[in-house]
Order: structure tokens, then C-alpha cells, then sequence
């Protein structure tokens, strides 16, 4: 749908009243589609979307108030106007109270027509671009990259030159290493700026919940679609579509995805027509997609569309030098939030975050921080206010032993972690700063299971 | 070389049309030519609504004239309609060849003020030059002082200058806010000269 040019629906059995009011508004420089009838009307918006419907009340067949509570009942927020050459208060007191914007009475001052449509039009207007600001709010958080490490410095250096372009760009890393925040970056950084930025967490959905998310539905379309819906694709028309966890994507939807990427259009769900969309793909994932095109879970022509420019996030563990400036930030950050005054860390929990190795990255390490803050009561966040707990390395010593990979230090730390806690999922998530969903998957691979 | 009439309806003031031409030619510098003969209202008199039909007159317009001739400009002094509104100060075909204005609801004396004959001519002449771009394809534009901005008031088209806003120009290919309007037709903004 264009946002800046309203389009409008002009439903009249009388051609001379359809002429002259789309006329009217082609001189407005309004885009004006017109039906002779409430079944053709109905008909058109089935096929496309309208900002606005005129339409008359008394017509053969089908009148105006049945159409306006058929449009209602698909469409709640279309701003429908409804004029009528009988200057009858009941009827026009009728339409209103079932929904109608406002009506007017045959025939009207030109003034008057003017006013109440671009009142509409203000309306819809902002409407839309609540729903926009709600999509932007609801993936809000701090805002700021931390981190000098040459590694963070080239992937600063990826984001400002793939950001101005229309590029699609794939985010792999670690969960926890701000992928979505490099995301929003790119977002802002490129003329789409002042668009839509609109993620979808693609793990987090089940099957059928993220194809209706991801490409809306008609009223009807499955059981429980009361009203119709547009999906995450639709709302991201102008600006940035940002889909995380990528890799989690079921095959059936893959295909779908794969065609709303190639040709820019959407078709809801139970619905027939096809809407134009112009965004842009940011993607992310933590998971190995290569294995994952190998194995036959993730589509190859999928992959190779999303593929194209990768920007890798290394884990917080690479950068131990990120981890002071990143945790100095939470603090002053949640600081500010919480109304305390802590200012800092004591030595020896400066030691025990550089030697831990932040398996949950740098959401673990903001999540440490938060708690911290709760728990401390001075102006200095010490040893025991970290949820986090570790062997402190003496001079010269070091933590990992040689021989032991990643992998098993994750698998230990996992199964000390929920055995601490009773083996409650949740908390354990909570402290190690990662989500259930990826906890789950890593209990999975580590084959960590409860023990009675 | 496109050929614009203007053509009466009914029994117009000749000083009307002549004082129309002049405007017209002083600010497009371009020849306007008066048409041998007016178009009759009568066909589009509505009994009931005691007014003229806009419509009805612009199809009297489309009928070939003696001469060839690009865009033809119907002036009225009677009260036009559109079926659904209550009245119009004009209308035209958006991007065609005919378009009709009058200056019945643009008299000052209307609203009742003044009998305020300069006025008057001011506003006819940006109304018909509003319905010549409409025949050149420009929709209503957002700058307030541009002719082609839409008025649905008389006082509104007293905003308006009698010239295209350098956008509607450029799309006319005509140059912007160069041409220096008529000494007697005043302007709320001075127009701005640039150097080419």
C-alpha cells in the first residue's frame, strides 16, 4: 500500500455521482478506483487494499450499510464515509453507531467532501504509523555497539559500508553477541531509515503462528482469524524486514519466503491477491546453515538469497577486551534506570568477568549486570553480586586447561548450571543469559538429561 | 504551438473576456484567442437546483469548433454544479482538452462584501488558469500560493498567485516564478526572479 497516496474506494450505483467524485479527487491527486455496486465493491477489496470507501447507502441490491458491515467485519480500521441523497439523521445515526467515520448528505459543499476525507486520510495515516512504531518500539534496547577489539571494529566497518546500500545481509554469530543490534544498525544507517524496522524471531514461532506472522491472513483463513491481519512482510513495506534465527525456518515456509523475497510480493494467508512489498532482508543466525543446506533442512536457493553479504560477530569469549567497556556500559546504563549509584567493580570481579567465558555473550553479561545491580547494596559491584562463578586465574595462570574444547566447557557449565537449579529451565536460562529455546537445543546436543 | 480559445457561455460581459485574454496573454505569453461564438446554457439549466451543469457544458465544449484548437476554456457568469456537490467554481478534464469557470460565486458581492470589480477579475483569471493546468495533466498542488492549489473558497484563491509554483512549472515546462504578473493584479508574494 503507498503511504502517501490515499487510496479510495467510491462505491455509487449512479455514474454521474462515481464521475464526478473521482474526478474530484484525481484532481486531489488521490488514487480512485470506483464500483457501480456493493457485490463489485466487495470484489475490489478482496483483490487490493484501500485507505478510504465512499459509499453511497440506498443501491439495488446490496446497500450501503450491508457492504460497510461486511468491510467491517474483514477490514475494522478502513475509514468508510457514507453520503446519501435522503438527508435522513436515522440512517445516517445507523451508520455511524455501526462503525462508519462520518457521513454526508447529497448533495454536499465541496468544502465539507474535502474536510472529511482528508480527516479520514489523517486518521489512517496515523494509524499506520502507530502500528510502525509499535513494530520499532517492541525491538527496542540500548542502542550503543560497545567494543574497540579489531574484531568489532571491522564488523563496525561491514555495517557502514553495506548499510547505504540495498544489499541483503546475513548476521551469523553466537546467540547473545548482539546480532539484532547490528541489525538495527544497518537499519539505521541506510536511507530506509525512516521506514519500518520489523523482526521476526523465526525460532521462536511455531509452524503455522510464523507463516501467518510472517505473510498476514484474510478473516476466515483458519479458525480463530476473526479479523484480517497483516503480516510482519506487509508492515515492513519501505523499511528494513530483519529475520531472525533464520536457520529454524520449517521448509514449507521456506518456499513461501524464498517467493516473497524474489518477487516483492505477499499473498495472505486464505487470501487471493498479491501485495506489492519493498523492503530490505537483514537475516541472522547462530546455527551452521551450510549443514544445514548439506543435510536437506534449509532450501540452497534460500541460502544462496540470503547469502550474500555476511557480517560475523565473534563470540564475547574472542574479545576479552570487549567485556570491561561492555559491562562498564550495562552499569551505567541500568544505573540510570534503577536510580543507584553504583559506579564500578571491585578487582577481583573485573578478574572473574575477563576469565569467564561468557557463554550466553554479551546477553549473559547484561543479565549478570542487571542482577548485580539488584543484589548490590554499595557503589562497587563485587565477587558476590555476580550471578557468575569461576576459579579466579592467579598470575600467570590459566583457566582452560589445553586440553579441553568449547564444546565441553559449554556442556559442563550447562549441566553445573541446572544442577544448581534443580534443573529449572527457565532460571537457568535466566542465568546464563541465553533464551529457553537455545538452552533446549544445547541441552540436546550435549544429550543433558534430568536425572531423578 | 498549442491554440487556447476561451469561449463565453451565454451572454458573458464582453469586457469579461476581453480583460480575461489580457491576463491570460500578460502572464503566459501566449496568444488567447476568444471564440466567434458562446455556448448555450440552456441544455444545462437544472430546474430543481436553479443551476448549470458543469458537465453538461464541458461536452458543448468537446464538440468540434470552427477553428482546430488544443484547449478550449468555457467562462460563465452563471452558478455551475457536479451532481453530488452544491456548487463549483470549475472544473476540467484532468490531463484533456476543455474545462469550464465562472465567476459567479467569485464576485466578492456574493459572500457579501463589496462590489470589488478588480478582485473579481483577479480570481477568474487564476481560476482559469487552475483549469488550463488541470487540462495539462497537474493535480491540486500543496503550495498554497500556487495556482494550481486547490480553493474551495473564494478567499483561498485570493492566496493563491496568478503562476505555477516552480514544481507545477517544471512540469509544464514553463519557467517558474520568473513571469512578473500584470501591474493591476496584486500578488501576496512577490515573485522571484532568477537568473538564468
Amino acid at each position: 500500500m503507498n503511504d502517501t497516496v490515499p487510496q479510495l474506494l467510491i462505491v455509487d450505483d449512479e455514474l454521474h455521482v462515481r464521475e464526478s467524485l473521482s474526478h474530484w479527487f484525481a484532481e486531489d491527486g488521490y488514487d480512485v478506483v470506483t464500483a457501480d455496486s456493493a457485490k463489485q465493491a466487495l470484489a475490489l477489496l478482496g483483490r487490493r487494499s484501500f485507505d478510504i470507501v465512499i459509499t453511497d447507502i440506498r443501491m439495488p441490491g446490496m446497500d450501503g450499510l450491508e457492504l460497510q458491515r461486511r468491510i467491517l467485519e474483514v477490514d475494522p480500521d478502513l475509514a468508510i464515509i457514507v453520503i446519501t441523497a435522503y438527508a435522513s439523521v436515522s440512517t445516517a445515526v445507523q451508520a455511524l453507531k455501526k462503525g462508519a467515520y462520518d457521513y454526508l448528505a447529497k448533495p454536499f459543499d465541496p468544502e465539507d467532501l474535502t474536510r472529511v476525507v482528508e480527516k479520514a486520510w489523517e486518521k489512517q495515516r496515523l494509524r499506520k504509523e502507530n502500528i510502525v512504531l509499535k513494530e520499532r518500539l517492541k525491538g527496542d534496547g540500548p542502542r550503543l555497539i560497545v567494543g574497540d577489539s579489531p574484531d568489532m571494529v571491522q564488523v563496525m566497518e561491514l555495517v557502514g559500508s553495506v548499510a547505504p546500500t540495498e544489499t541483503t545481509v546475513l548476521i551469523r554469530g553466537e546467540s547473545g553477541t548482539g546480532k539484532e543490534l547490528v541489525a538495527r544498525l544497518i537499519h539505521t544507517r541506510s536511507p530506509r531509515a525512516f521506514g519500518p524496522m520489523v523482526a521476526v524471531n523465526c525460532g521462536a514461532l511455531p509452524d503455522g503462528i510464523l507463516e501467518s506472522e510472517l505473510f498476514g491472513h484474510e478473516k476466515g483463513a483458519f479458525t480463530g482469524a476473526s479479523a484480517m491481519r497483516k503480516g510482519k512482510l506487509e508492515l515492513a513495506d519501505g523499511g528494513t524486514l530483519f529475520l531472525d534465527e533464520i536457520g529454524e525456518i520449517p521448509p514449507k515456509v521456506q518456499v513461501e519466503l524464498l517467493r516473497a523475497l524474489e518477487d516483492k510480493k505477499v499473498t495472505r494467508l486464505g487470501g487471493s491477491h498479491e501485495i506489492q512489498v519493498d523492503f530490505r532482508i537483514v537475516c541472522a543466525t547462530n546455527s551452521d546453515l551450510e549443514d544445514a543446506v548439506n543435510e536437506g533442512r534449509f532450501r540452497e536457493d534460500l541460502f544462496y538469497r540470503i547469502n550474500v553479504f555476511v557480517i560475523q560477530i565473534p563470540p564475547l569469549r574472542d574479545r576479552p577486551g570487549d567485556i570491561l567497556p561492555i559491562a562498564d556500559h550495562y552499569v551505567r546504563t541500568f544505573s540510570g534506570a534503577m536510580g543507584r549509584q553504583v559506579t564500578g567493580f571491585s578487582p577481583e570481579a573485573e578478574k572473574l568477568m575477563t576469565s569467564y567465558s561468557w557463554p550466553g555473550n554479551v546477553r549473559e553479561l547484561a543479565n549478570a549486570i542487571e542482577r548485580a545491580l539488584v543484589v548490590c547494596r554499595g557503589t562497587t559491584i563485587d565477587l558476590e553480586h555476580l550471578p557468575i562463578s569461576g576459579h579466579i586465574p592467579g598470575p600467570g595462570e590459566s583457566e582452560i586447561e589445553d586440553r579441553v574444547s568449547l564444546d565441553a566447557m559449554e556442556h559442563h557449565h550447562i549441566e553445573r548450571i541446572l544442577q544448581r537449579t534443580g534443573f529449572n529451565v527457565s532460571q537457568t536460562a535466566r542465568l546464563l543469559g541465553i533464551d529457553r529455546a537455545t538452552l533446549y537445543n544445547k541441552m540436546r546436543k550435549y544429550g543433558i538429561e534430568r536425572t531423578e | 504551438m498549442w491554440r487556447l480559445e476561451l469561449v463565453p457561455v451565454g451572454a458573458l460581459p464582453p469586457t469579461v473576456l476581453f480583460e480575461l485574454r489580457d491576463d491570460l496573454e500578460s502572464c503566459l505569453h501566449h496568444e488567447v484567442h476568444l471564440a466567434a461564438s458562446a455556448l448555450d446554457p440552456g441544455p444545462a439549466f437544472d430546474l430543481e437546483r436553479r443551476q448549470y451543469l458543469a458537465t453538461e457544458l464541458m461536452c458543448q465544449l468537446l464538440e468540434p469548433p470552427p477553428e482546430p484548437c488544443e484547449r478550449r476554456i468555457a467562462v460563465a457568469a452563471v452558478d455551475l454544479f457536479l451532481p453530488v456537490f452544491t456548487h463549483v467554481f470549475g472544473t476540467a478534464q484532468l490531463g484533456g482538452h476543455v474545462g469550464v469557470a465562472s465567476l459567479y460565486r467569485l464576485r466578492p458581492e456574493y459572500a457579501g462584501a463589496p462590489q470589488d470589480v478588480g478582485r473579481m477579475r483577479e480570481r477568474l483569471a487564476k481560476e482559469v488558469l487552475h483549469e488550463l493546468g488541470h487540462t495539462f495533466g497537474l493535480v491540486h498542488c500543496h503550495q498554497p500560493w500556487c495556482v494550481m492549489a486547490a480553493s474551495r473558497l473564494p478567499e483561498h484563491v485570493d492566496l493563491k498567485d496568478l503562476w505555477f509554483c516552480d514544481s507545477c512549472a517544471r512540469s509544464l515546462a514553463l519557467p517558474g516564478n520568473c513571469v512578473q504578473p500584470t501591474s493591476h493584479l496584486t500578488t501576496r508574494r512577490r515573485p522571484r526572479c532568477e537568473t538564468r
